[in-house]
């Protein structure tokens, strides 16, 4: 039996667990206590490292004195920027410009490569954010070195600073890098210029409106960690860190010790939480490996939670402006975005700006679409992917205009929504932007959506509420994203006698499941049961190459790799199997995980224990092991809506959601409680960005101000309702197993639909926007101000 | 310094410790317990949950000088071996996704039971009201302690 169809996706007849909520191999150690998470990992004669972080956002270093700090009981060492140099310890190579061949090619102004900042483990000449490490201080015990760290005395020179990406586009700002003297460091425009302003010429209705779509912190609960060790006698160095991959963090962390990436190994177990905020290198990873080869012990360092606000990659922070141009008939003709992403000090990726841009005009067909991609430098900490890169903000500005345009031409949102939007039967369906959605149901995804939350019964139920004093309010938004990542990926099958497939990728779950979720992939294709199959990720020595995961790629990838490698795994078990029932391979059947012939039956592990009895030819010396790589450039468009209905207390401004329905098109599902967790979660991370999380930088002093979870308030169980969801599975024709992704999307519609609901609550007090997150006073002052207006008009 | 004896799980440990240390670190560093987990060094979370004499407490703002009585981690709920039901449950329901804030959520869940075995909705939410989840397992969570309340009350029956 083949395990894939004539159109090349799997068979569907060996899909066993596959669909089915198998338990996650993951629990019963995590909930027992037995995860081994980094800050668990300690050497015998570890030293502790704490860094000295600049109190201001924007300054020259005159000095560093560290003499009063070397002095301090317990302390070993201070290094600064300048010690960094003299042993050649460089700048970390983030390679921020998404590159696979379906990312827009974001530019300079001038067309040309963009300046990134380049980010020197501890700077010598200038610190440009809060938080900014300028010195390591490395002692034997945390609090000394915590002591030691304060007593390093910086003699910085204050300079102005700039906090908003606006405010540094605009001339005369204070100057980030010399070397881009305006600020921004990337400019690209996008669609067709031409036939956008023709559609827009001829358009009956046109509207616009801008958002700031704010900052947010990824918050894992685990904080950075690292240990670092050095082997004198190898020369090789270990570092123990999580991360979203440990394969690209070694070639970049050795590229910044200028040491080969094979003297270096890295090695991940559980990571507590991620979402994109540890995908990136920081400095403190190269930094307590070169420590620990100076100093000859190893070097542990964990963040504390403060250190996480201030250093910690953030996410989001988009201005954008968009316009609508719209046919006498509501028909949407053409669509503009102007988008400006706050990159921060140095740029670590432009992912979100990239992904975003691409996707300005969602699940929508317009004739004609631009968008204006801007980066600019502020003295802020660097942005990066936050869960969903790039594609809740821009679903948030087009799913409130067209709230906005429906409202204004008085027609239903719901019917404004299905005239424009792209019919399954016009799939694959390249946008303005260029971009080929693969498949989606989006009428479906609608239909499913509007009957979950009984949309029909809204106006009893306003009704109701309103009898109570609270203002009700039902809001709808769709959305499609984009699904890319890194293209390549390595995963190795090994038949072991002893009764298990060891199953390697380079993937690094942060708490997705991946053990399992790979191990039903594996198990159905090899017609074993999932128990059977180890799934080992993220130790560097044993993965060789992988992509990590992000943009959720993971399961795309790594499950295309496994089918690929499963079935040359099944043909070279064939011909294994004939030579131990001494036959030829043509006459080797397989089925349901057993090789046969003439009534002979082999199970994979007989088969690999009566393998190693027997010679084999030179071509199969490694027995049932293979190693597959492969490369996908393709993208998937996961997609789906949103329905959300809240009640606002119009005295107090607090907001209630009182029911949430999300409906996603994930393509094939592996194991539905999965993915029904990760819808829960997603969910949950863009209704805390729409509702209360907001990093507040302080634009005077540029200080940030969000500084602990008692500032910083992420969702609690007594804020949120239960969820409904539901999938829409519409299997993508891009890859074998119809997988498109889950776990990003939910967050995708969450922005645009709670305002989308409260500004419904409020649109007969003459509300008609708030900008997120859509706080108490926000909403108590949004209703004020209308009030105001409302009064100076009579 | 002082020399401080803490009961943990079970078994007595010596230690010597400034008595104003939280007995965070003294469970993490001295005894190598790693389930408590630091989130956040300021009771923000609970992360670093553990029961002393059933009730939970945050070990990172505890003084390991005042941790007297019997000290129970996730680790030493589970009784020869087998999950505690509570512990049972969120395994059942999937109710942990990376796992880190989990001591808080059991723990506190366990306390709960012992007073409430069958807690609605809203006394469920309040109970947890002081936890962080950044995951957003929280329905999740909430349907394994349903469960697990469901547990307890068939074998009380």
């Amino acid at each position: 039996m083949a395990i894939f169809d004539t159109d090349g996706s799997i068979d569907s007849a060996l899909l066993a667990t596959i669909g089915t909520a198998v338990p996650r191999k993951e629990d019963a150690r995590l909930l027992t206590g037995r995860g081994e998470f980094t800050d668990d990992f300690a050497a015998a004669d570890q030293l502790h490292a704490s860094f000295v972080r600049s109190p201001y956002p924007h300054a020259v270093i005159r000095n560093i004195a560290t003499e009063a700090a070397l002095a301090m009981p317990g302390v070993v060492a201070v290094f600064t920027g300048a010690d960094c140099r003299r042993d050649g310890v460089g700048a970390v190579p983030h390679n921020p410009v998404p590159s696979t061949r379906a990312d827009l090619k974001l530019t300079a102004s001038d067309g040309g490569p963009i300046f990134e900042g380049p980010q020197v483990p501890l700077p010598e000449d200038k610190v440009r954010h809060v938080g900014e490490a300028v010195a390591m201080v490395v002692a034997e015990s945390l609090t000394q070195a915590v002591d030691a760290a304060e007593a390093v005395d910086v003699d910085f020179e204050p300079l102005a600073a700039v906090t908003e990406s606006t405010e540094a586009a605009k001339p005369a700002a204070p100057v980030v890098w010399e070397e881009v003297a305006d600020n921004v460091c990337c400019d690209t425009t996008f669609g067709d210029v031409a036939a956008t302003d023709a559609a827009f010429a001829r358009a009956a209705h046109v509207f616009a409106m801008e958002f700031h779509v704010s900052r947010v912190a990824g918050t894992p609960l685990e904080p950075r960690a690292a240990l670092a060790e050095y082997d004198r006698e190898t020369g090789r160095y270990t570092l123990y860190a999580g991360s979203n991959g440990a394969v690209r963090h070694k070639q970049q962390i050795a590229a910044a010790l200028r040491i080969d990436p094979e003297a270096l190994r890295i090695i991940c177990r559980d990571v507590g939480g991620n979402f994109g905020t540890k995908n990136r290198v920081y400095i403190e990873f190269p930094l307590v490996l070169w420590a620990a080869r100076r100093l000859g012990r190893p070097v542990k360092y964990r963040a504390t939670r403060s250190e996480s606000f201030l250093s910690d990659v953030q996410g989001r922070d988009l201005v954008t402006r968009v316009e609508i141009a719209l046919a006498e008939d509501g028909r949407f003709l053409a669509y503009r975005a102007d988008n400006i992403s706050n990159v921060g000090a140095r740029v670590i990726s432009l992912s979100p700006l990239g992904k975003g841009i691409g996707l300005v005009t969602g699940s929508y067909a317009f004739e004609a679409a631009t968008a204006r991609a801007r980066a600019a430098f502020t003295n802020t900490v660097p942005t990066q992917a936050y869960r969903s890169s790039g594609r809740p903000e821009v679903i948030h500005a087009l799913e409130r205009l067209i709230d906005t345009a429906a409202h204004e031409l008085g027609l239903d949102p719901i019917e404004l929504r299905r005239r424009n939007l792209i019919p399954a039967a016009a799939m694959p369906c390249e946008n303005p932007l260029g971009l080929t959605y693969d498949s989606g149901e989006y009428e479906a995804n609608m239909d499913k959506a509007l009957e979950l939350a009984d949309w029909a019964g809204f106006p009893q139920r306003r009704e109701e509420a309103s009898g109570r004093g609270r203002r009700r309010g039902i809001g709808f938004a769709n959305y499609v994203e984009s699904s890319i990542g890194a293209p390549g990926e390595r995963v190795t099958l090994r038949i072991l006698a002893g009764g298990t497939v060891e199953a390697v990728a380079g993937t690094q779950p942060t708490g997705q499941g991946q053990e399992t979720t790979f191990a039903q992939v594996v198990a159905d294709l090899l017609g074993i049961h999932p128990e059977s199959v180890n799934v080992i990720l993220s130790d560097t020595d044993i993965v060789r190459r992988g992509g990590g995961s992000h943009s959720g790629r993971s399961m795309r990838h790594a499950g295309t790799a496994f089918c690929l490698a499963a079935d040359e795994l099944i043909e070279r078990g064939r011909r294994i199997a004939a030579v131990v029932l001494d036959t030829d391979a043509d006459r080797v059947g397989f089925a349901s995980g057993c090789f046969e012939h003439e009534g002979d039956s082999i199970d994979w592990f007989e088969l690999a224990g009566r393998a190693a009895q027997v010679a084999l030819p030179d071509e199969l010396e490694h027995g049932l092991y293979v190693a597959r790589d492969n490369e996908m450039h393709t993208p998937v468009f996961p997609n789906g809506c949103a329905v959300c209905e809240v009640e606002v207390d119009p005295e107090t401004g607090f907001t209630k959601i009182c029911r949430y329905v999300a409906v996603d098109d994930v393509g094939r599902v592996i194991n539905p409680q999965i993915v029904d967790g990760q819808t829960h979660g997603s969910i949950t991370q863009g209704v805390g960005q729409a509702l209360w999380e907001r990093c507040v930088v302080d634009p005077d002093s540029g200080q940030p101000l969000t500084g602990s979870l008692m500032d910083y308030p992420i969702p609690r169980a007594d804020e949120l309702p239960t969820f409904i969801t539901a999938v829409n599975e519409v299997l993508s024709p891009t890859n074998p197993l119809g997988v498109k992704s889950a776990g990003e999307g939910p967050t995708t519609p969450a922005l645009a639909v709670v305002v989308n609901a409260i500004v419904n609550a409020l649109r007969d007090l003459g509300v008609d926007d708030i900008q997120i997150p859509a706080t108490p006073y926000r909403v108590w002052r949004a209703i004020q101000d209308a009030a105001a207006a409302e009064e100076r008009s009579r | 310094m002082a020399t401080i004896t803490l009961t943990v799980d079970g078994s007595e440990h010596t230690i010597d410790a400034d008595a104003a240390m939280p007995l965070l670190y003294a469970l993490r560093d001295d005894l190598g317990l790693n389930n408590p987990r630091f989130g956040c060094g300021l009771a923000q979370c609970g992360a670093c949950t553990v029961l002393i004499d059933g009730q939970p407490i945050r070990s990172c703002v505890t003084p390991v000088g005042a941790a007297q009585g019997a000290i129970t981690t996730l680790q030493g709920l589970a009784t020869d071996g087998e999950p505690h039901p509570v512990q049972q449950a969120f395994i059942d329901e999937q109710a942990a996704f990376c796992g880190y804030c989990i001591n808080g959520w059991i723990l506190y869940a366990v306390e709960l039971l012992e007073r409430n075995d069958n807690p609605s909705d809203a006394e469920l939410r309040q109970a947890f009201a002081g936890l962080k989840c950044r995951c957003g397992a929280h329905s999740a969570i909430l349907r394994a302690v349903k469960r697990a309340a469901g547990d307890i009350r068939s074998r009380r029956a």
